[in-house]
């Protein structure tokens, strides 16, 4: 049954009487094994505690991953193998921390040994226990606790996969901010290349520099704009705020920095050719500046309050 | 005659007494951030925070609990990005608590050690003064809680690559009926 009784801490305090730990290795779902982390906390006199904070840190790579409990005084991880400090925090109870749970083989148990500790019913599987009715915190003359306050477990409980997507949303919309700020230095220079490159005493020069201020332009703007694209939707969330205002220009400035390039290979052949720029192609600076006033606007309506 | 008298005066003793282990829910509560950057100021907004207070033997423990999420700054953006750096998809709750004598509720400022748990960290805060204002049976306590992300250990997040300053003080608005 237990295979492995790989550690036994003696690193626990006087309170949290009963703090048990089963470790399971589960089958390997991805290059690192993972394994399933329940147990169950309980006072001195055996009762399931509610909503005491149980925190995980892997010594290898600091990873922190915190829980609650639940009304029954339980908690469930997910974790790859590895050593864990798991610390177990409730007010008025003194913090216990298991320093060192050595998650090495199939199974290994890290038990509580304070003395008055009560032996927990061990459990080899990764079910959770049977539901028991815990005493509920209004009944006694206690300080409060977060279910007098109408919140669950599930609403006090962390979601770490949100959490990563989050963390994913700001890095790609930081680059995004980064990438948008860089991009303004070639589109200025663009702008400002404009008026030699479009004017009667023009040279090749002159155009090839404009050309290639705008093909750079184009390549900051488009991979910018991808960031903001593929970063992740948070769902639930309604759009508000100057961000509104921001997005709303995109519908303008994008449209524009396709169409610019387009119009100015246009002008830019009508030129080559000794001709006067006429046509569409006569809209292609008018379309730049709308273009580089609306991605203006853009960056300015996010960055400052107006 | 005499003991006629004392049998009354026990009688007419008896509600102070049993007053003495009384619970406080709270009724309204507000709270406000405050954030400073370079280029601009705002404030992020909860009207959605729960509090209980159980009194007991000339003892009174509160608490308070937030949801991080119902902060709201009026920018959707911004609350996803406060979201992300105060991690509060993974501790999704503010919570402070508070530990007073019975007998100071009754002062028109109450100095509070508090401790508030957020973003992971618990941070305790010495002898915080409050404004307590009686409004018929409800208490409305209104104070700024000092608190410094550094003290959370969050990373002050950046616009146009400067950073926000450190110091993001709480506004505290809360009114507290007795149950």
């Amino acid at each position: 049954m237990l295979a492995n009784i790989a550690h036994r801490s003696r690193t626990c305090l006087a309170g949290l009487a009963g703090a048990f730990l089963i470790v399971t290795s589960g089958p390997s779902l991805m290059a690192q094994a993972m394994g399933q982390l329940i147990g169950t906390v309980t006072d001195p006199a055996g009762t399931p505690m509610a909503f005491t904070m149980v925190t995980t840190t892997s010594v290898e790579s600091g990873y922190v991953l915190p829980a609650a409990t639940g009304t029954d005084g339980t908690y469930r991880f997910s974790l790859p193998s590895g050593n864990y400090r798991i610390k177990f925090e409730s007010r008025g109870y003194k913090t216990v921390e298991i320093r060192a749970a050595n998650v090495s083989g199939p199974w290994t148990v890290v038990e509580n040994c304070e003395p008055e500790a009560v032996a927990q019913t061990q459990s080899n599987t990764t079910e959770e226990p049977a539901q028991k009715t815990a005493p509920s915190p209004s009944s006694k003359p206690t300080e409060p606790s977060l279910e007098d306050l109408g919140i669950t477990p599930s609403q006090a409980k962390g979601n770490a996969r949100e959490q990563a997507l989050l963390d994913r949303r700001s890095h790609m919309l930081k680059i995004h901010q980064r990438l948008g700020l860089i991009t303004i230095a070639p589109f200025a220079a663009t702008l400002i290349t404009s008026a030699v490159a479009g004017g009667k005493q023009t040279s090749t020069t002159d155009r090839d520099l404009h050309a290639a201020l705008g093909v750079t332009t184009a390549g900051f703007y488009f991979t910018t704009a991808y960031f903001a694209i593929r970063a992740p939707k948070i769902p639930g969330t309604q759009t508000r705020g100057p961000i509104r205002l921001h997005k709303t220009l995109a519908w303008i400035h994008a449209p524009g920095m396709v169409l610019t390039p387009i119009l100015g290979e246009i002008a830019f052949a009508q030129k080559s050719r000794g001709e006067r720029v006429h046509g569409i192609a006569s809209l292609h600076g008018p379309v730049a500046i709308v273009t580089g006033a609306a991605f203006g606007l853009a960056v300015a309506s996010v960055s400052f309050k107006f | 005659m005499l003991r006629k008298l004392l049998m009354g005066l026990w009688l007419l003793s008896l509600p102070a007494f049993a007053a003495t282990d009384s619970q406080w829910v709270l009724d309204q509560g507000t709270l406000t951030y405050h954030v400073s950057h370079p280029l601009h100021q705002f404030d992020g907004v909860s009207r959605a925070a729960r509090g209980k207070g159980v009194c007991n033997d000339a003892q009174c423990d509160f608490l308070i609990a937030v949801p991080v999420k119902s902060f709201d700054s009026g920018d959707s953006n911004r609350d996803l990005h406060m979201l992300q750096v105060t991690r509060g998809a993974q501790f999704p709750l503010v919570t402070v608590r508070t530990r007073m004598p019975e007998s100071a509720s009754t002062s028109a400022t109450i100095y509070l050690d508090l401790e508030i748990q957020f973003a992971g960290q618990t941070v305790q805060y010495k002898q915080v003064p409050f404004k307590r204002v009686a409004q018929g049976r409800e208490s409305r306590i209104t104070g700024t809680i000092p608190a410094k992300l550094t003290d959370f250990k969050i990373d002050p997040p950046s616009l146009l690559t400067m950073p926000i300053k450190n110091d993001i003080p709480v506004r505290v608005d809360l009114t507290w009926r007795p149950m």
